[in-house]
């Protein structure tokens, strides 16, 4: 069964999420201060970290770069603050997603939940190339030149919705709902810095992309650089 | 001339300067006049008594050396004659040149051997006799006495000069009875005159100088303080307070200073306080804002969760559980509106513009606002110049103004169709949502952009809009130089106008679409 970690200081709220999710048949781990995340983490590993910004103890947004540091799981930001400030801070921090309280509905957050752990692309399978590099969908892998580059899951969606179709130009409202599950949102922010993340991982020089290629006013396209 | 008239106009300096040098010079003109008047005057009987005392001298000469030749013969009597003319006509050190006119007049002494008497009339210097003025000649000619007289005498060969003659009878032996005159040049006179107006002249004139350039030291003193006030002043109204006039003294200059620096000091400690207040009132609202999102959070989680299960529930406490998620709703709007509506004032609301297609934009607005509209059978029609319209600005601010002018214009209806129009140019994009619902007068025109007001208390809150909607469409539209218009009629709908540079934050140099809908015809 699938088991999501909940860090929030906010009792009522933290059983009240474990309630939503335990109704939506997941395992849920709650932890109220941020210097215990980690070795709740460590003990027990779970699919997805759901994590508040404001903690005791230590702040969400270091939480998020430890957990980072450490593991690929999927982390959503709650943050009740919708400045972009915040939501960029975690976001850079190593975060997935966030959502920004109140939510609309529950069901939007175990949308949500659901989009980070369902192993996206299922329909393709075996190996994709753009540029120099090699993207194994099935073993979830990407190297260069026989060199392994970690990704996190969502760095690999967005890499993978990208380069299955070379060529095609994704807007980021496109990949909003490709990659994040989003119907309606304009919240490109989300994009733009996944994109800046990927970019810092896979790109010789992040600064003149080759692999993410941006096409202004519109959006983003896999390269084809050496992809004849 | 223009300029100067301008700058006496304007500053008070100049002003003071050109009262100041205009009074002293009517002072200086006068004294100048009395005192060359005095000394020419001065001058004048000086030179008048001298030369007269000198003419007395020549005359009284000229007739004891007659009497000393009496009965001498006519050889002799020339002589002394030639030599009274050189003696008389000598000049001394100051004087310029003196000429000599003797006339013969009544009938001439008998003959004494049988010849006929000589006349020994002469003029030097070709004087024109004529030009003696007649009443001095026959004064001469009846008096025993020196008389003298200023006039105008010709000359043959020289120019018309100004003139002191004087004159006496004299006889020459066996000649007969002369008027003898003595011509003496006024020019040194009026070379000394003319040195002397000149020297008053020129002293006149520096002594105006010297005034205005005092009066402008003077001036100086007493404007610099007020101009360096003004330049305080202005910077006041710029904003900046840490500006202090200099206080040097202890007079009235330094009065206005401590006075003046008084102010800014109350000035600025007042705005502080007040920024203070307001900044503490803005934080109040934007921390009451956050707090309240958590527990808001877990309510409507509660909420949903009830509402999910409503099926099982009695009627009443479904249709409870239906409330209660829609308040919610309401109520999270609302937080969410006050929220920015204090971004706004705390002026911290930041512009993210991006590159967008705003007709794609509106078009999706459109679908969510007719989707959520579903009780309202509303047709909304788009009718755009072009296919795509490339804006680069705040999509989340622009899909918000949109929202908010599209559910104003459901609320007022009525069930007829909106209209939405985007027109766009080179600089600027228009977009018009127009309504044909009962319009709005001219009151409620003005107070539309207001915050929590309703145009009709009574039927506004049907859908729930949370009042403050369209003061932030406003807010939302300024924030990037763009502008947001109103219209209204009674009984013939409303037009809201939202205008947006091509470029968030470049100006708007018009309205392509006109709040004055086409369809309306102008008011006669």
């Amino acid at each position: 069964m699938t088991l999501v970690m909940v860090v929030d200081d906010d009792q009522d709220l933290a059983e009240m999420l474990g309630i939503v999710l335990t109704g939506a048949g997941i395992d849920v781990d709650l932890v109220s201060r941020g210097d215990e995340v980690l070795e709740v983490f460590r003990n027990n590993p779970p699919d997805l970290v759901l994590l508040d910004v404001m903690l005791p103890g230590l702040d969400g947004i270091e939480v998020c770069k430890l957990i980072r540091a450490e593991s690929m799981v999927p982390i959503v930001m709650l943050s009740a603050k919708g400045d972009t400030h915040d939501v960029v801070r975690g976001l850079e921090a190593g975060a997935d997603d966030y959502m920004v309280k109140p939510f609309r509905h529950p069901s939007e957050l175990i949308a949500r939940i659901r989009t980070r752990l369902r192993r996206t692309n299922a329909d393709i399978s075996g190996l994709l190339v753009i540029g120099d590099l090699s993207i194994d969908v099935t073993a979830h892998e990407v190297s260069r030149a026989g060199k392994k580059i970690a990704l996190t899951r969502l760095e690999f969606d967005l890499l993978v919705a990208l380069a299955k179709e070379p060529g095609r130009v994704f807007t980021r409202d496109a990949l909003l709902g490709e990659v994040w599950g989003y119907r309606h949102s304009t919240d490109t922010r989300l994009v733009n810095v996944h994109v800046q993340r990927l970019r810092s991982k896979v790109e010789h020089d992040p600064e003149h992309p080759q692999i993410v290629m941006t096409v202004r006013g519109v959006g983003y396209k896999a390269g084809v650089l050496g992809g004849s | 001339m223009n300029r100067f008239i301008f700058k006496v106009k304007t500053s008070l300096a100049a002003k003071v300067i050109f009262s100041t040098v205009l009074l002293s010079l009517g002072v200086v003109w006068l004294t100048g006049s009395a005192l060359y008047s005095q000394l020419s005057d001065g001058v004048k009987q000086v030179n008048l008594e001298s030369s007269l005392a000198e003419a007395r001298s020549s005359f009284f000469n000229a007739q004891y050396e007659f009497l000393l030749v009496e009965g001498a013969n006519t050889d002799i009597i020339t002589e002394t004659v030639q030599k009274i003319i050189i003696s008389s006509t000598e000049v001394s050190l100051n004087q310029d040149r003196k000429s000599i006119f003797l006339n013969r007049f009544g009938k001439s002494a008998p003959p004494s051997v049988g010849e006929v008497a000589p006349d020994y009339s002469t003029a030097t210097d070709e004087i024109i006799v004529s030009s003696f003025p007649s009443d001095l000649r026959q004064r001469v000619r009846a008096s025993d006495l020196v008389e003298y007289k200023y006039a105008k005498v010709k000359y043959k060969n020289r120019e018309d000069a100004n003139v002191l003659i004087a004159g006496k009878r004299i006889a020459i032996p066996d000649s007969g009875k002369y008027e003898m005159y003595l011509v003496y040049s006024l020019n040194n006179q009026n070379t000394t005159l003319s040195l002397i107006k000149n020297s008053l002249f020129f002293t006149g004139l520096a002594l105006l100088f010297l005034i205005g350039l005092i009066t402008w030291l003077v001036v100086r003193q007493v404007v610099r303080p007020v101009r360096e006030a003004a330049r305080i002043a202005q910077q006041f109204t710029e904003g900046d307070f840490s500006q202090r006039m200099k206080v040097e003294s202890s007079d009235e200059i330094a009065t206005l200073g401590t006075a003046f620096n008084e102010m800014a000091l109350a000035l600025n400690s007042q705005i502080t306080r007040l920024e203070n207040l307001s900044r503490v009132q803005q934080r109040f609202v934007s921390d009451v804002s956050h707090e309240l999102r958590t527990p808001l959070t877990t309510l409507r989680m509660a909420s949903e969760v009830i509402y999910s299960a409503k099926a099982d529930f009695d009627p009443n406490v479904a249709r409870s559980s239906e409330l209660l998620v829609a308040q919610l709703d309401r109520f999270e709007k609302l937080l969410e509106d006050l929220l920015e509506v204090s971004r706004f004032d705390a002026e911290v609301a930041v512009l993210e513009p991006v590159d967008f297609d705003l007709v794609r934009l509106i078009e999706r607005c459109i679908e969510d606002v007719r989707a959520n509209a579903h009780d309202h059978p509303i047709s909304v029609e788009i009718d755009h110049e072009t296919e795509q319209v490339m804006v680069k600005a705040d999509i989340r601010r622009v899909e918000r103004i949109m929202r908010n002018l599209l559910s104003n214009a459901l609320d007022h209806a009525d069930e007829k169709p909106i209209k939405v129009s985007v027109v766009a140019t080179s600089t600027e994009v228009g977009v018009g949502v127009r309504d044909f619902g009962p319009g709005m007068d001219q009151t409620s025109l003005s107070r539309v952009f207001d915050r929590f007001w309703r145009a009709d208390p009574s039927r506004a809150r049907v859908r729930g809009g949370t009042g403050l909607g369209l003061s932030i469409a406003l807010e939302d539209a300024r924030l990037h130089n763009g502008e947001l218009d109103a219209w209204g009629y009674p009984g013939h709908g409303a037009h809201f106008v939202l205008t947006l540079p091509l470029i968030a934050g470049a100006q708007i140099s018009g309205r392509p679409i006109r709040p004055q809908p086409k369809d309306y015809p102008q008011p006669v």
